[in-house]
């Protein structure tokens, strides 16, 4: 089994999800199944995990021809890059399957789908492989949010589906386009992703090819203005689901910049990060400063979480090894923190009927442990040093700095911007007098208590003692920032040297 | 670093505390709603980390005595804690001379709290959860004062942050305490900002060769000017939000909100001098860069006048403090602003005594007169609290510059030193301030303790409190006369030990000596005393009624409108802005681009439906005119 773990990992929930649908098991038999699967993926992350040496290349890796004449094949593999995405993925979802009751089985099986896609995304090494997977994991969103989500449901799927088919096409223009060049310039053809770096794309239609994948992951991710379709799709879907979509969907996003966009394009991004970089930190502040007029708190929480993922881009576009790092750990920390606030609330609105925050008020007095894990998971989403927050949020700063004092004093507002809404939430939630919603909230049982523990203990840890997960992904930031430093980019080769790389180009 | 000696115990200190903060809150948290545990639990659990701690802290300070003067450190390494690129990052630990000043009188003092708070919260329903804060508290202070670079530094300073508005915030069911927090929490926010950002600059300028203090400091030569200008004053605006001075001070005087153990603990004795320590901690730094030390003094010294103002029209006794210590931490930014280092820091000790002394007496006043605040409505006191009585004078007097006591000492040096060092303006002000503070502390004193009863009913309800905390006021007084001594200067036939023992951490150069001058400053200082404290007492000294606030009394007491500026100015354009983004821009405006290509594609819909005729005569026309179209590309191609 360990031979192709991967592909357990990405054709198991595929498989199980579809067969599901079809099949005449139960609901809650579908979801003990899911939560079986799910777990053995997580077991299987964990084992991809600890086996992983972080040498900074490609481990893991299955490779079977497909369409030989085009060069296609079924490959796939994990690297310091994608391994904190996976494990966000793996460790996270099992507990869509533990906390909440869906409306029927089809939810389940659609979740398991958008599982196996999802790995299968992030662990593609073949560009078609990665689009095939990619369009599966936007497929079970729209299901979920048109036939399970809340009121104005309609309105959120068609706007999500204009935005994501949009982005799908320009991001399969610019794929054709990348292997075409490849075919021209090689003379062979080839969709192997790690290939496309070698390759030097230029002119307009380079350009427009950039433009077309960052459209796509710009979306996904969202970078400001491309994120108006996320408030109503993260409001109106199912929490798990919402879940799912800040902690680990937006992350494939960013994943996809740092996988396809940044070796393939390394000339338009130098030229470009600037302006993706305003975008990044333009998009931390105004949703951030949006968060705060929100009377919902799933509507106020998914702003919050478009805030945060602006910061987040903006690490990859800095282009040093501290601000890249910071991004990946940010990945997996975000993750834990904003997509765990997600179920809290999921949690809240369950137990209150609510989702207004001026109708809450006294939940700490009812609920201590509810009240002290959220606000261990909320202090991470602010980036208070202990929690894994600060870790990402730290060094992404600290690399804007090095790329660009505005953009590192914009960026550094976040840690204001944060608790501003942050602390008033919890005002308004937690402190004040309890009523008549409040008065008999139940804590934590201790099932809840144990699912989430273990992510409470990650906060922790990863804030305490990162250095064994930073030790993961470096050697692949490093290796990552200097490939592009090296081709044809004497201006930004320049910058890095004097940055972060001394060390290893004297090994 | 061959001379470097490791200690295991050092992390210890920090640790203890913490691991009581782990422990309380736990058991709180899982018991509190079902079965409550006994406050004596809670007591005894909350005192044994700070109790321990201390004693790790006595231990450290006699190991450093015992070292020779050069290379008096040692520190411990516990882990990497992040290493990206070249900035490496250890969880580190330093026990210097400057570090372990603070160590001893951080863990003294909030031992001494923690059982003053024993009392003081007897009764409280989240008793458990005070000391799992105070405790977490301590721990994040002592992590701040022991780190061995800015990157743990940072840790403790947002940690004892957090603790600070939890704290504030503690009576949480009353809306005005959490605002109150909020506050705290968000402009120190703002003030980390200048933080974060003047750390990175540092990293990026020196940090290569080592983020720790013993490194950054053998670099610092490195540092260009402009940079280092840069990086200090950045540094300073994280001070100036953690130390509540112009224009971050707003927030401690809100603060008043927490339980005044709090108050004494965090917002007078130790986290609010945290930014004198981090300007002392870079002295290295400051040295080179003497504009953004002449505008730590300034800023110092202007917020000291500016709170003295404030502290003089002040009703409730809590605020009269905390514009005093507001005032204080002024004082102590003018002494490291004009690179007397140790004369800050010496104010910084003397400080904790006599502060928490006052606060701790000022809860001893407030207890008894259940939970009664406005000196306006107390008096005469006297008779029936005798041990708050005294000890309180002790503090008053000390914290008025009397002579002799610690205060005075401490302020003499710091004003002294202005002088010395070319800065008249700021010791001019000094002076001016130093007879306001004797003004404002007998005024509450007299109010308090003298004239008669303004609220009979309280007045015969009142009794002194219980042992356990009036013994820490006794301690403290015993500390707020003879601290000062420690730092005798040579013209009262002292050698400046304190001086003398910090000279190893920090790079100061002392002028020479003039005995004019030194003169001229000790004479200026006992003047604004007996000034200052002779209106109060033709003013309060036999009972006064309270006046009605008119003019610039009035506008004084509101606090010359600052908080009600920067509402107007800051918070509601913010608040504004996003409710226009949630109304108006995100609807309208940066959806704009997908409404427009919804559009287009409608328009473009319409367009074609022109060739939609229903006929197929017309489609089969449309067929032949695209297959021969076809064709001729082909065959174009072809060729």
């Amino acid at each position: 089994m360990f031979e192709h773990i991967l592909s357990v990992m990405i054709f198991l929930p595929l498989l199980v999800g579809v067969a599901l649908l079809i099949l005449p098991v139960s609901k809650n038999g579908v979801r003990i199944l899911g939560l079986a699967v799910a777990v053995v993926v997580l077991v299987c992350g964990l084992k991809v995990y600890a086996d992983y040496s972080g040498g900074g290349g490609l481990e893991f890796v299955e490779k079977l021809n497909w369409i030989e004449g085009l060069g296609i094949s079924y490959h796939v593999g994990v690297d310091g890059i994608s391994l904190f995405v996976l494990m966000a993925a793996a460790v996270l979802f099992p507990m869509v399957f533990m906390l909440f009751t869906a409306k029927s089985k089809a939810y389940y099986c659609n979740l398991l789908i958008a599982l196996g896609a999802m790995v299968g995304a992030i662990a593609a090494a073949d560009l078609v492989v990665f689009y095939i997977f990619w369009e599966i994991m936007l497929l079970p969103i729209f299901f979920i949010i048109g036939l399970y989500g809340g009121e104005n449901r309609i309105a959120a799927t068609i706007k999500i589906t204009i935005y994501t088919i949009a982005g799908s096409l320009c991001m399969l223009a610019a794929l054709v386009y990348v292997a075409v060049a490849h075919h021209t310039q090689t003379g062979v053809w080839s969709f192997e992703i790690a290939r496309m770096a070698s390759l030097e794309l230029q002119g307009g239609f380079a350009v427009a090819a950039f433009v077309g994948m960052m459209l796509a992951f710009g979306i996904k991710i969202p970078l400001f203005p491309l994120h108006t379709w996320l408030p109503e799709a993260y409001t109106e879907a199912p929490y798990s689901t919402t879940f799912i979509l800040s902690a680990i969907m937006a992350k494939i996003g960013v994943y996809g910049v740092i996988r396809l966009v940044v070796p393939v394009f390394e000339v338009e991004m130098a030229r470009y990060a600037i302006i993706l970089a305003y975008c990044g930190v333009i998009g931390l502040m105004y949703c951030g400063i949006a968060a705060i007029a929100q009377k919902d708190f799933k509507r106020m929480l998914a702003f919050s979480s478009a805030s945060h993922m602006g910061i987040i881009a903006l690490g990859i576009f800095c282009m040093n090894v501290q601000a890249l790092t910071g991004t990946l750990f940010q990945i997996v920390a975000h993750a834990t923190s904003t997509g765990i606030l997600f179920l809290f609330l999921g949690i809240l609105e369950e137990r209150t009927e609510t989702r207004h925050i001026d109708d809450l008020g006294g939940v700490a007095y009812k609920a201590p442990v509810f009240a002290t894990f959220f606000a261990i998971a909320m202090l991470a989403s602010c980036g208070l040093p202990g929690t894994s927050g600060f870790i990402g949020e730290f060094l992404i700063i600290l690399g804007a700095v090095k790329f660009n004092m505005v953009i590192a004093v914009l960026a550094g507002t976040s840690v204001v911007i944060g608790v501003c809404y942050m602390l008033w939430l919890f005002q308004r939630v937690f402190f004040e007098e309890a009523n008549s919603k409040t008065a008999n909230f139940k804590d934590l049982s201790a099932y809840e208590t144990l699912v989430f523990l273990p992510v409470i203990i990650l906060i922790l840890v990863m804030g305490i003692y990162p250095q064994p997960f930073i030790a993961k992904i470096e050697p692949a930031a490093q290796k990552h920032i200097l490939q592009m430093a090296t081709q044809d980019n004497p201006q930004l080769a320049e910058r890095l040297d004097e940055s972060g790389l001394l060390k290893l180009t004297n090994d | 670093m061959e001379m470097e000696q490791t200690v295991t115990y050092l992390v210890l200190i920090p640790l203890m505390p913490l691991v009581g903060a782990l422990v309380i809150g736990l058991l709180h948290m899982f018991t509190c709603t079902t079965r409550p545990l006994s406050e004596r639990l809670y007591g005894i659990l909350g005192v044994t980390g700070p109790v321990i701690a201390t004693i790790l802290a006595v231990k450290t300070f006699f190991e450093l005595k015992g070292m020779p003067e050069e290379g008096r450190y040692f520190s411990q390494k516990v882990f990497t804690w992040f290493n990206v690129g070249e900035l490496d990052v250890a969880m580190g630990f330093l026990a210097d001379p400057l570090s372990v000043l603070m160590l001893l009188f951080v863990t003294f003092i909030g031992t001494l709290i923690h059982f003053y708070s024993i009392g003081y919260m007897a009764g409280d329903e989240n008793f458990g959860k005070f000391f799992a804060y105070l405790n977490l508290f301590l721990g994040s202070m002592l992590i701040l004062v022991l780190a061995d670079g800015p990157v743990v530094m940072f840790v403790g300073w947002e940690g004892v942050g957090l603790c600070s508005y939890l704290l504030i915030s503690f009576y949480s069911k009353e809306r005005d305490n959490v605002l109150a927090g909020n506050k705290a929490f968000i402009v120190n926010r703002i003030g980390d900002l200048g933080f974060i950002l003047g750390m990175s600059l540092l990293f990026w300028a020196i940090g290569s060769g080592g983020f720790d203090y013993l490194s950054l400091r053998e670099n610092a030569s490195a540092l260009a000017p402009g940079m280092g200008l840069a990086i200090c004053l950045l540094l300073f605006v994280g001070a100036t939000g953690k130390s509540a001075q112009i224009p971050l001070y707003v927030w401690l005087p809100d603060a008043m909100a927490g339980p005044t153990p709090v108050s004494a603990l965090i917002h007078a004795a130790t986290m609010v001098t945290a930014g004198v320590y981090m300007v002392a901690r870079f002295s290295f730094l400051y040295v080179q860069a003497p504009l953004a030390g002449a505008v730590v003094a300034w800023v110092g010294i202007l917020t000291a006048l500016l709170a003295a103002i404030f502290g003089m029209f002040q009703k409730d006794i809590k605020k009269v403090l905390a514009y005093s210590t507001v005032s204080q931490l002024g004082y102590m930014f003018a002494g490291v602003g004009v690179a007397a280092y140790s004369a800050g820091i010496f104010h910084v000790f003397t400080h904790a005594f006599f502060k928490a002394l006052l606060f701790l007496g000022a809860g001893s006043v407030i207890c008894a007169l259940h939970h009664q605040q406005d000196i306006w409505k107390m008096g005469g006191l006297k008779a029936k609290m005798p041990t708050t009585y005294w000890t309180m004078l002790i503090g008053c007097l000390a914290l008025a510059g009397c002579p002799l006591l610690s205060g005075f000492f401490s302020k003499d040096e710091i004003l002294y030193m202005a002088l010395a060092n070319g800065y008249p303006g700021v010791w001019l002000v000094g002076v001016l301030v130093a007879a306001m503070t004797a003004y404002y502390t007998f005024r509450m004193f007299f109010l308090v303790f003298h004239g008669s009863a303004r609220d009979e009913e309280a007045y015969a309800h009142a009794k002194e409190s219980p042992k356990v905390m009036t013994v820490p006021l006794v301690i403290l007084a015993i500390g707020a006369v003879f601290a000062g001594y420690l730092n005798l200067p040579a013209i009262f036939g002292g050698h400046q030990q304190v001086t003398h023992w910090l000279a190893g951490s920090l790079v100061e150069h002392h002028p020479h000596a003039s005995l004019g001058l030194e003169l001229l400053a000790i004479a200026a200082s006992i003047a604004a005393f007996a000034i200052g404290a002779f209106i109060a007492y033709r003013k309060f000294g036999q009972g006064a009624e309270e006046p009605e606030f008119q003019g610039f009394a009035k506008f004084a007491y509101n606090l010359f409108y600052v908080d009600q500026f920067y509402h107007a100015v800051i918070v509601r354009p913010y608040k504004a802005f996003g409710a226009a983004i949630q109304r108006t821009l995100e609807p309208y405006v940066t959806d704009g681009h997908v409404k427009l290509s919804s559009l287009l594609y409608q328009l473009i819909g319409q367009a074609f439906k022109v060739f939609q005729v229903g006929y197929v005569r017309i489609y089969a026309i449309y067929m032949v005119i695209g297959l021969s179209l076809m064709s001729l590309f082909l065959s174009q191609t072809l060729n």
